[in-house]
C-alpha cells in the first residue's frame, strides 16, 4: 500500500517537473486523436446532414447499423485495419502500419459511426418548423442543411467532443496499428499498459492522471455545451 | 396578370381530403384573408402557395408560371414569396442574423445594415440588432418574423394566423403593422385567420373556407351583407336567421311566411328560403309609431344581456329576434324582462338567401 502512495506522489512530481517522456507521450496522443477527431468530423457532419435530410429506402436500417457500430470493440477496428494495411494486405503498399498516420486512420474509422450517428440525432432534434422556416425564406437544399447544422451547433460540438473522448482513450487501434514504438507511436493508453506490466507504476499513474484530467475537461465542456442548448 | 392562381387544387393526406377543388385568383397588390374555422384548410392552402408542399392534383401558377416545375423553378418562385408562420419562430442567432437570413442566402449583402436598421424601427424594436432572438417575447418574435420575411421585398407576403398566439396588445401592434405594409408597399398579402373581424379589418377581400372548400369570396362588405348560405351566415355571426316560404311576389317586394310570422322583403327568389335581419337594422319603441319601415312586429322582451358595450335584447315576436340597444335607451325606454315592445325594419334590410 505504501508503495502505491509513494508512486502517486512520484507521479505528481513527474507531472509538475514536466518530465520529457511524459510530455512526448502527451503531445503525440493529443496530435493523433485531435487530428482523427478533426478529419472524422469533417467527414461525418456532412454525411450526417445528408442522411438526415433525405428520405430514402433503408434509411432506418442504415441508422440502426451506424448506431450499432458506436460500441464496436476497438481491437476489432484495429484488427480490421491491420489486415488491410499489413504487408500482405490489399493496402500494404501504403506502408501505414506502425505509423501515426495509420493510427489516425484507425481512430477515424473507430469514431466515424459515433460522429455520424450523433450528428443525425442532433439534427433530428431541430424542429421541422425551423427547417421549413429556412426553406420558406428561400434557402436551397444545401443552405437548409447548413442552417440546420448551425441550429444544432452545440449538440454537434458535444458530438465532436464525445468522439475525441473515445479516440484518446482507446487502446485497440493504438496497440495493433501503432505498435507502441517509443517516441514514435507510443500513446497514453499503450504506454500505461506497457509500463504497468513492467512494474513501472509511477509513469503509469502520471499518465493516468493526465488522461483522467483530459476526460474531466472533455466532460466539463460537454456539460457546458449541453447547458447552452 | 394574377400573382397567384389556384386551378382545381385538391390535397389529400392518405384518405383524408383536406382541400377540394379550390379555384382562386389573387390580384397583385391586394390583401386577401382566408377565413374559416380550425381545420377548414386555410393553413394548408398557404403552405401550397409557399410551395412547401405540393397539391395532390391541380396547378398553382405564380405570375403565370406553373409552380410545379423543377426544384430550381420552385426555389426561384419561393424566393419571391415571404411567409410568417403561426407559431413565433426564430433561428438560434441574434436578431440581426435572423432578419439578415433571406439576404445572406440570396447573396444580396449591400446596404444590409441600413435595411435591417430601418426594419427594426418599423417593427418597433430599434437597437435590438445584437439581442438573442430566442429571448424575445412571442409578440416581438412575430414582428421579427415579419421583418425577416419582408427584408427581401417579396412580391407576395403570406401570413398564417400571425396573431393567433399573441396577447391583445401584441396583436393590435401586429395588425397595425400589417395594415401599414399593405398601404405603403406594393406587396400582395394573403393571410389566414379564424377571426372574421380581423379579416374584415386587414383585407380587401375575404375567402370563406369550410371543410376544404371555398364557400364564398368577396369584399368583407359583400360577405357581411349577403352571405351566400346558412353556414356563412352562421359563421360570420349574423343573428336573426329564419326560414320561410315566399308568397305574393310583385315588383320584387315579397311576403315571406315562417310558421309563426310574416315578413316583407325584397328579393327575386322563390319558394323556400332562409332570410336574416342584422340586429343593427332593427329599431324599437314602446308604443307603436308610424315609420317608413315595411315590417312592424310586436313582441315581449325575453332576456336582457349586457355585452359590455351594448345591451342585447332577445325579443319573442313569434320568432325570437335579437336586437341591440344602448344602455341609455334601455333605461330611457324603461325596458325589463316581459316588457312589450315594437320592432321595425325595412323590407330591404331582410337579406334573403
Amino acid at each position: 500500500m505504501n508503495e502505491i502512495i509513494q508512486a502517486v506522489f512520484q507521479a505528481i512530481e513527474l507531472i509538475v517537473e514536466l518530465d520529457p517522456k511524459l510530455i512526448q507521450i502527451t503531445k503525440l496522443s493529443l496530435y493523433i486523436s485531435l487530428t482523427a477527431t478533426l478529419i472524422g468530423s469533417l467527414i461525418a457532419i456532412p454525411i450526417g446532414g445528408i442522411i438526415y435530410y433525405y428520405e430514402f429506402r433503408g434509411k432506418r436500417t442504415l441508422v440502426n447499423l451506424i448506431q450499432t457500430l458506436y460500441s464496436v470493440p476497438t481491437v476489432i477496428v484495429g484488427l480490421f485495419l491491420f489486415l488491410l494495411i499489413s504487408q500482405q494486405g490489399p493496402l500494404g503498399f501504403l506502408r501505414l502500419l506502425f505509423t501515426p498516420t495509420g493510427m489516425i486512420i484507425g481512430q477515424i474509422l473507430l469514431i466515424l459511426p459515433l460522429l455520424i450517428g450523433l450528428t443525425i440525432t442532433s439534427l433530428v432534434g431541430v424542429s421541422t418548423q425551423i427547417r421549413e422556416l429556412a426553406i420558406s425564406l428561400g434557402a436551397s437544399t444545401y443552405q437548409t442543411i447548413i442552417t440546420i447544422i448551425k441550429e444544432a451547433r452545440y449538440a454537434i460540438m458535444g458530438t465532436v467532443i464525445l468522439g475525441f473522448g473515445r479516440a484518446i482513450s482507446e487502446v485497440g487501434v493504438a496497440i495493433l496499428i501503432g505498435g507502441n514504438i517509443r517516441g514514435f507511436t507510443r500513446t497514453f493508453t499503450t504506454a500505461i499498459s506497457l509500463e504497468t506490466s513492467r512494474g513501472n507504476l509511477v509513469l503509469s499513474i502520471a499518465l493516468g492522471f493526465i488522461l483522467l484530467s483530459l476526460s474531466l475537461i472533455v466532460n466539463l465542456l460537454l456539460n457546458y455545451l449541453q447547458g447552452k442548448d | 396578370m394574377h400573382i397567384i392562381e389556384l386551378d382545381e387544387i385538391y390535397k389529400n393526406y392518405g384518405k383524408l381530403q383536406v382541400l377540394k377543388n379550390i379555384n382562386l385568383q389573387i390580384e397583385k397588390g391586394t390583401s386577401t384573408a382566408l377565413v374559416g374555422p380550425t381545420g377548414s384548410g386555410k393553413t394548408i392552402m398557404l403552405r401550397l402557395i409557399d410551395l412547401l408542399e405540393k397539391p395532390s392534383s391541380g396547378t398553382i401558377y405564380f405570375e403565370g408560371t406553373d409552380a410545379n416545375g423543377s426544384n430550381n423553378t420552385r426555389l426561384d418562385i419561393r424566393r419571391q414569396i415571404g411567409m410568417v408562420f403561426q407559431k413565433p419562430l426564430a433561428f438560434k442567432a441574434s436578431v440581426y442574423d435572423n432578419i439578415a437570413y433571406g439576404l445572406k442566402i440570396r447573396g444580396q449583402k449591400e446596404n444590409m445594415d441600413r435595411k435591417i436598421k430601418e426594419l427594426l424601427e418599423l417593427i418597433d424594436l430599434p437597437g435590438y440588432e445584437n439581442r438573442n432572438a430566442l429571448k424575445l417575447s412571442g409578440g416581438e418574435t412575430q414582428r421579427l418574423a415579419l421583418a425577416r420575411a419582408m427584408i427581401t421585398d417579396p412580391k407576395l407576403l403570406l401570413l398564417d394566423e400571425p396573431t393567433a398566439n399573441l396577447d391583445p396588445i401584441s396583436k393590435k401592434k401586429l395588425e397595425e403593422l400589417i395594415l401599414k405594409i399593405n398601404r405603403e408597399s406594393e406587396t400582395t398579402i394573403i393571410m389566414t385567420t379564424h377571426d372574421l373581424l380581423q379579416g374584415q379589418k386587414l383585407a380587401d377581400r375575404m375567402v370563406i373556407l369550410y371543410n376544404g372548400q371555398v364557400l364564398q369570396s368577396g369584399t368583407p362588405n359583400q360577405i357581411f351583407r349577403t352571405p351566400k348560405n346558412r353556414f356563412v351566415a352562421d359563421f360570420i355571426g349574423i343573428e336573426n336567421i329564419m326560414c320561410g316560404t315566399i308568397e305574393n311576389s310583385s315588383n320584387g317586394l315579397v311576403k315571406i311566411k315562417t310558421d309563426l310570422i310574416t315578413v316583407f322583403a325584397v328579393t327575386e327568389k322563390e319558394g323556400k328560403v332562409h332570410f336574416a335581419i342584422r340586429p343593427d337594422e332593427i329599431t324599437i319603441s314602446r308604443e307603436k309609431v308610424q315609420t317608413s319601415a315595411r315590417n312592424t312586429i310586436q313582441g315581449n322582451v325575453n332576456e336582457i344581456i349586457d355585452t359590455g358595450s351594448l345591451i342585447k335584447l332577445l325579443v319573442d315576436a313569434g320568432e325570437i329576434f335579437t336586437v341591440f340597444i344602448t344602455r341609455e335607451s334601455l333605461s330611457e325606454l324603461n325596458i325589463s324582462t316581459g316588457t312589450s315592445i315594437w320592432l321595425y325594419f325595412k323590407a330591404s334590410a331582410v337579406h334573403v338567401f
